[in-house]
């Protein structure tokens, strides 16, 4: 027998509601809105909460706010009339928190409760405090970003995130998604994934019969976002010619699908990323002048791993209890594993970090709750980027090709018909290039 | 995406609100089958399901209403 708590201002519904959820063995409360919902929360300790989207003192996002700050540990149901939600709660939430839309019917609610058997897990007391229900961190820079995330919400600018690869510009983009406490949905597209001929029916839709395989009308993620949050990640690999049909529905609001004479009103906030730097977009040629000052109304600068050392234990923390519960396992950091965290420079960033402990996790032994790490965290993308930044003004072209020699050498395991291959020059010019070297590589 | 909420954004928020509450009635009537059906499987007295068909007739005609909400909006917008 589960304590279920069910918000929802429409008392008839909560009534029936009440009666079903009985039948099916669960003692229920009610509560008409955030207020009482709160109340129930402070008096017992509920497995479960149905909890609409929609109440009359607020958005039901508030109750999950606080249910995270008070750590209390019922798995929560979010009742909504609106599927396209789901983008967003899967941002948000984490295994504990899932959505069912109306109208109702009683498997829905079997369904959702049956879910729920991991709920009593313990969730400890040191367990990272997550804003906007989803950014870890304490260090000074994190506080400037959530400062920048509450100021920009409460507008509806748009904003250009940048920062490097892995540093969690989607999840900052769903945080100021969340921050809006909006009902409508967040859409995220990536415009590097697209190839030429789909990006423009990916963003702006097409009418049936535009082209051939056009079978159906599509909605385009401009339209499909709605007052909400539309993500364009990767937005500086769109290819340029593309680039003016977008700037001309962000000048206009107004997008016309592929095929199409109708005008569609766009009303969401732009959120767009890129990895690129200010300097590479000025000098690139990735992304037009006129596009940059409409998309980036508002920039925001996501600081890399490194530059924030003392957020890393509370992340590989925050990632752990994911894991953990994700597995059923209850593995926990020594200090001195944390602090070895500490000290890696995550080229990968924060992706890195958490891909770094989730093979911690599966090279664990799953009935102990010492998690081993590994030895080194290098990835291939770690050589890669030493490699790239050994390349500097000044060196003389025998330099680096007496190191790339070298570097593909060591690479096939002194092998020189593979290494000639590989730098595509005949043997022979390769031992005349060694022989040159002298001692060095008189292996 | 300027501050201000501009006529059409504006439209379509209160057509959403509408759309909204036309939900609520279609949600009483899943749940209300769901508990004829209930009543029936389960053996339990006969009022019980005649009390929550009463109730789905009831939001039947409240959904209605609401869509004549919505019919009279759109109407009004153009």
């Amino acid at each position: 027998m589960l304590e279920v708590l069910l918000v929802d201002d429409d008392e008839e519904f909560t009534n029936v509601a009440c009666q079903i959820i009985e039948f099916l063995g669960h003692q229920v409360s009610i509560a008409a809105n955030l207020k009482e919902a709160t109340e129930w929360l402070q008096q017992q300790k509920f497995d479960h909460v149905f909890l609409d989207f929609m109440l009359p003192d607020g958005s039901g996002l508030h109750l999950i706010d606080y249910i995270s700050k008070n750590d209390l540990t019922p798995f929560v149901t979010m009742i909504t009339g609106h599927p396209a939600v789901k983008g967003m709660l899967a941002g948000l939430c984490g295994p504990k928190i899932d959505y069912i839309v109306k109208p109702l019917q009683r498997e829905d609610l079997e369904n959702a409760l049956n879910r729920k058997p991991k709920s009593a897990r313990k969730v400890s007391a040191t367990s990272p405090k997550r804003y906007f229900g989803c950014l870890v961190g304490e260090s000074e820079q994190m506080q400037e970003l959530y400062t920048m995330i509450e100021r920009v919400a409460k507008t509806s600018a748009n904003v250009m995130l940048m920062g490097e690869s892995g540093v969690g510009k989607e999840v900052v983009a769903r945080a100021i998604h969340h921050a809006t406490n909006s009902e409508e949905p967040i859409v995220a597209t990536n415009c590097g994934a697209l190839s030429k001929e789909l990006i423009g029916s990916e963003l702006f839709g097409h009418e049936k019969g535009a082209f051939t395989g056009a079978v159906a009308r599509k909605q385009g993620v401009f339209e499909q976002a709605g007052n909400g949050t539309l993500f364009l990640d990767e937005v500086t690999e769109m290819p340029l010619d593309m680039q003016p049909n977008l700037l001309r529905v962000l000048e206009s609001k107004r997008v016309v699908p592929v095929g199409g004479t109708r005008e569609i009103a766009v009303n969401c906030r732009v959120v767009s990323a890129t990895n690129r730097s200010v300097e590479e977009l000025a000098e690139g040629n990735v992304l037009r002048e006129d596009i940059y000052f409409r998309l980036a109304v508002f920039p925001i600068d996501i600081p890399a791993l490194r530059e924030r050392r003392s957020d890393i234990p509370l992340l590989a923390q925050a990632f752990l209890e994911e894991l953990n519960n994700e597995n059923a396992s209850a593995f926990v950091f020594q200090p001195e594993q944390l602090e070895k965290l500490k000290q890696h420079d995550w080229p990968g960033n924060v992706r890195e970090l958490r891909h770094a402990i989730h093979r911690a996790v599966i090279m664990s032994d799953p009935t102990q709750t010492t998690i081993e790490l590994p030895k080194t965290f290098l990835s291939p993308f770690s050589s890669v980027s030493k490699k790239t930044n050994s390349l500097t003004a000044g060196q003389t072209i025998d330099d680096v090709e007496r190191e790339l020699i070298q570097i593909t050498l060591a690479k096939v395991d002194g092998n020189k018909t593979l290494a000639a291959e590989m730098l595509g020059i005949s043997t022979k010019t390769l031992y005349n290039r060694l022989h040159a070297y002298g001692e060095v590589f008189d292996s | 995406m300027g501050n201000d909420i501009s006529q059409p954004q504006q439209s379509l928020a209160d057509l959403n609100k509408l759309i909204h509450d036309a939900r609520g009635p279609l949600n009483r009537i899943s749940m209300q089958a769901e508990m004829v059906k209930l009543a029936l499987e389960a053996d339990m007295p006969k009022e019980k399901a005649i009390e929550a068909v009463n109730k789905i007739i009831a939001a039947c005609q409240d959904c209605s209403r609401d869509l004549q909400h919505i019919s009279d909006f759109v109407k009004s917008q153009k």
